[in-house]
C-alpha cells in the first residue's frame, strides 16, 4: 500500500459529494419520486395532446352527394381551425345510427338540396356548425352565381400584419412556467429534505465524529450540498429535456424558442433556490439529534417554500400584479415567482438582475450563518440545540 | 511518544478536565479507566480535535496534533459511528479515502482488513444488517484501514461477548506489536489488567494514578494480608493495633495493615487460634486499586 497523502479540501468535498450521490442514486425514495415526477410530466403532456387533438377533430357524416360537399367541408374546416374527416353514409337511418353511436359528430342530410339538415347527438359544437354552414353556403352561393352566369368572383384575401411577431398569448408562456415551477418546487422540497435527513443521520449515528476527525465542518457541508445539488440538477435537466422534447413531439406549443428559454430560466433559478434552501435546511437539521425531531425544525422553512409555490401559482394568472411583482424580489420566494413573471413578459432586465442579486446576498448570508450554526451544533449529539447555543459554541 | 499534557476543559461551570496528562510509548497499550463522567471521552475527543481544550495539548512525536497529523490516528468514537444503510465494504473504503488513501488502494485495504477481521463475506451487506459484534469489527476496520500511526479507541469492548472481546483484543495486540501506541478506555478492568502495559485512572478530572499495573500494585503492596484460620473465633484479631478487617468469612480473613503495623504479631495472634492454612500478602486487583483511588479524596490521590 502506498503511503496515504493529505487530501486537500477539494478532494474531501468531492469524496463527500460522491458518497451522497452514489448513496441517493440507489435510494428507493429517490428513484420512485423521480419516476413519479417524470410520469406526471409525460402524462400531463399526453393529456394535453389528447385534449388538443380532440377539440380540433370533427367527423361529419354525409348522406348523398359527397363529391362536391366533401372538399367544401374540408376547406371550411381548415378555415375555422378544425381537422375535418368526412364519412359517407347511405341514408337517414344510417346517419341517425352513426350519430347515436358517436361514430360521427354530426350528419348532414340533403346538403346540396333546398333544406339541408344537420343531425347531432345533443348540441352542435361551434366548429361543427361553422364548418357545415360555411360549406353549404359556399356551394349554394356558387350554384346561384353560375346560374346567374358568373363563374368567378373576386373576393380579396385579408392580409394579416403581425405587430409583435413571435409573441404569443401570455397564457401558453405562463403555463409552461407554471409547469416548470411545479417541478422546481417538488425538487427543492425533495432535495432539501435529503440534505436535512443526511445531516441528522450523521448526527444520530455519530458518524459525524469520525468524519470531523478527518475534515472540517464546512468541507462536510459543502460536499453534502454539492453532491445532492448535482443530483437535483441532473434530475431537473432530465425532466426539462423530456418535457421540452415531449412538447415538441406532441406539438403542444406554438413557440418552441419560448419553451426552451423558460426551461433554462427555471434551471438557473433552481440552482439559486437550491443553494438557499439546502443551506437553511442543513443548518436547521443540525440542531436536532434524531430523525423524529427533524419535522419540528424544518417545518417553518418548508412553509416558506410552500408559500412561494402558491404565490407563484397565483402569479401565473396575474404576472404583472402587485403580489407577483413584490414577491419576485423576496429571497427564497423569488426562485419560484420570478420565472413565472419572466414568462409572462414585460420584466425589465434590471428587475431580474435585482432579484438575482438579492437572492445571492441572501445565499451568502445563509451560507455564512448556517455554516456557523452547523459547525457549532454538529457535535452536540444530545437532544435539541438552540440557534444561540450553536452560534456560541466553540468553533473547531 | 503520544503525550497528553496538562489538559484543562470546562463546560460552563463544570470543570471536566483539570490537568490531565499521561504518555503512551510506541508499541504499548494504555488502558484509560475512570468512573462514568470522569472525563475519558472528553480527553479522547480533545486528541481528535472534536473538543477544544481550554489549556494543554496532545503531542505525537513531540509535535502538537493538528488536522493533518490527526489523519494519521485511527479513532473509534464512544457510541460508534457508521452509516447504517451503507454497505460494509464501501463504508470502510470511504473512510480510507477520507484519510488520503487512493481509490484502488483503499478498496484493496478495506477488503484485506474485513477479511482479517472475519467479515470478508459480509462486505456487500448494509451495516445495519450486522450483529452488534460485527458492527464493532467494521468500526475497527474503519479505524485501521488507513494504517494509522496511533489508535485512540473509546470503549471499544463495550457490548461485546467474550469471543468478540478476544478477537478485538487480538487485533489490538497485533497493532501494538507493529509499534502502534494504542489508547483505549474501558470499564472492564480485568481486561485492562490483562492487555495493557500501563494504566491511567481518571477521577474528578485528574489522573489519580498512572503507571504499569505492577507499579500501581507496588504502591499498594504490603497493605493487604490474607489469613485463613479455620478454627479461629469471630474477631480473633480485634485487639491488634493498626489492623483493619476488610472481610471475614468462616476464618478466611482479609486484613488491611496501617503503615508500621507489625505483620509478625498478626501471625502470632493467628497461630494462637489454632491451625493457620494460609498467610500471605495479597496483590490487589485493578478493581480494588480503582475503587481505592477513585474513592480517595483528591489531595491524597495526587
Amino acid at each position: 500500500m502506498t503511503a496515504p497523502r493529505t487530501p486537500g479540501s477539494g478532494e474531501l468535498v468531492r469524496l463527500v459529494a460522491g458518497r451522497e450521490l452514489s448513496t441517493r442514486i440507489r435510494d428507493k425514495t429517490f428513484l420512485i419520486s423521480s419516476a413519479i415526477i417524470l410520469l406526471l410530466v409525460l402524462g400531463g403532456m399526453v393529456f394535453q395532446a389528447v385534449i388538443a387533438s380532440g377539440a380540433d377533430d370533427v367527423t361529419i357524416g354525409l348522406v348523398g352527394d359527397t363529391a362536391t360537399l366533401k372538399p367544401a367541408l374540408v376547406a371550411e374546416g381548415t378555415a375555422v381551425g378544425a381537422d375535418v374527416t368526412v364519412v359517407g353514409l347511405d341514408d337517414e337511418a344510417a346517419a341517425r345510427r352513426a350519430v347515436t353511436d358517436g361514430d360521427v359528430d354530426g350528419a348532414l342530410l340533403d346538403g346540396a338540396g333546398a333544406s339541408p339538415r344537420l343531425l347531432v347527438e345533443r348540441s352542435a359544437g361551434s366548429s361543427l356548425t361553422a364548418t357545415v354552414q360555411g360549406a353549404v353556403s359556399r356551394l349554394a352561393v356558387g350554384r346561384q352565381l353560375s346560374a346567374a352566369g358568373i363563374d368567378r368572383l373576386d373576393v380579396p384575401d385579408v392580409g394579416v400584419t403581425e405587430l409583435h411577431p413571435g409573441s404569443d398569448p401570455t397564457g401558453e408562456r405562463t403555463g409552461i412556467a407554471v409547469v416548470g415551477v411545479i417541478v422546481l418546487y417538488a425538487l427543492l422540497i425533495l432535495i432539501s429534505n435529503f440534505v436535512a435527513q443526511g445531516v441528522v443521520e450523521e448526527k444520530s449515528t455519530r458518524v459525524v465524529e469520525l468524519l470531523l476527525s478527518a475534515m472540517k465542518p464546512w468541507q462536510l457541508l459543502a460536499g453534502k450540498v454539492v453532491g445532492l445539488g448535482v443530483l437535483g440538477l441532473a434530475q431537473i435537466v432530465a425532466i426539462a429535456v423530456v418535457g421540452v422534447a415531449g412538447a415538441l413531439i406532441f406539438d403542444l406549443v406554438s413557440l418552441p424558442g419560448q419553451l426552451i428559454g423558460t426551461a433554462f430560466t427555471v434551471l438557473a433559478w433552481f440552482v439559486l433556490g437550491y443553494a438557499f434552501y439546502a443551506s437553511v435546511f442543513a443548518a436547521g437539521a443540525s440542531l436536532v439529534s434524531r430523525q423524529e425531531d427533524l419535522a419540528g425544525v424544518i417545518t417553518p422553512m418548508t412553509m416558506l417554500l410552500v408559500a412561494g409555490f402558491f404565490v407563484a401559482l397565483r402569479s401565473a394568472s396575474d404576472p404583472t400584479g402587485l403580489l407577483a411583482t413584490v414577491t419576485s424580489y423576496v429571497p427564497g420566494l423569488s426562485p419560484l415567482v420570478m420565472p413565472v413573471r419572466m414568462a409572462g413578459g414585460g420584466v425589465a432586465w434590471w428587475e431580474v438582475l435585482l432579484a438575482v442579486g438579492l437572492q445571492l446576498v441572501a445565499i451568502a448570508l445563509v451560507v455564512r450563518l448556517g455554516g456557523r450554526i452547523y459547525a457549532g451544533a454538529l457535535l452536540r449529539t444530545s437532544g435539541r440545540t438552540t440557534i444561540r447555543e450553536a452560534l456560541r459554541a466553540e468553533r473547531l | 511518544m503520544l503525550e497528553f499534557d496538562g489538559l484543562h476543559k470546562s463546560f460552563g461551570d463544570n470543570h471536566v478536565l483539570d490537568g490531565v496528562g499521561f504518555a503512551v510509548a510506541p508499541g504499548s497499550m494504555f488502558g484509560f479507566c475512570g468512573s462514568n463522567g470522569a472525563g475519558k471521552t472528553t480527553t479522547m475527543r480533545i486528541a481528535m480535535g472534536l473538543v477544544r481544550a481550554d489549556a494543554g495539548e496532545v503531542r505525537w512525536r513531540g509535535v502538537p496534533l493538528d488536522q493533518e497529523t490527526r489523519r494519521r490516528i485511527g479513532y473509534m468514537p464512544e457510541e460508534r459511528g457508521l452509516y447504517p444503510k451503507m454497505k460494509v465494504g464501501e463504508q470502510v473504503t470511504y473512510f480510507a479515502r477520507l484519510h488520503g488513501v487512493d481509490a484502488g488502494a483503499a478498496a484493496k485495504a478495506a477488503a484485506e482488513w474485513l477479511g482479517r477481521l472475519g467479515l470478508g463475506e459480509r462486505r456487500g451487506d448494509p451495516v445495519e444488517k450486522l450483529s452488534l459484534g460485527n458492527q464493532q469489527r467494521v468500526q475497527l476496520a474503519a479505524a485501521l484501514v488507513s494504517r494509522p500511526e496511533v489508535l485512540i479507541l473509546d470503549e471499544p469492548f463495550s457490548g461485546l461477548d467474550p469471543v468478540g472481546v478476544d478477537s478485538l483484543a487480538e487485533g489490538l495486540l497485533d497493532q501494538v506489536r507493529a509499534g502502534v501506541p494504542v489508547v483505549f478506555s474501558s470499564h472492564q478492568l480485568d481486561l485492562v489488567e490483562r492487555l495493557c502495559d500501563s494504566v491511567g485512572i481518571l477521577a474528578r478530572g485528574r489522573m489519580v494514578a498512572t503507571g504499569t499495573v505492577e507499579e500501581l500494585r507496588r504502591r499498594d503492596a504490603g497493605r493487604l494480608l490474607r489469613v485463613v484460620v479455620p478454627d479461629a473465633p469471630q474477631g480473633w484479631m480485634a485487639a491488634l493495633p493498626g489492623v483493619r478487617v476488610v472481610s471475614e468469612q468462616a476464618g478466611d480473613t482479609l486484613l488491611e495493615l496501617a503503615a508500621g503495623a507489625d505483620d509478625q504479631s498478626v501471625l502470632a495472634a493467628a497461630v494462637r487460634t489454632g491451625r493457620v492454612t494460609h498467610f500471605a500478602w495479597r496483590e490487589p486487583t485493578l478493581v480494588e486499586l480503582f475503587r481505592e483511588v477513585v474513592a480517595a479524596p483528591t489531595e491524597e490521590a495526587a
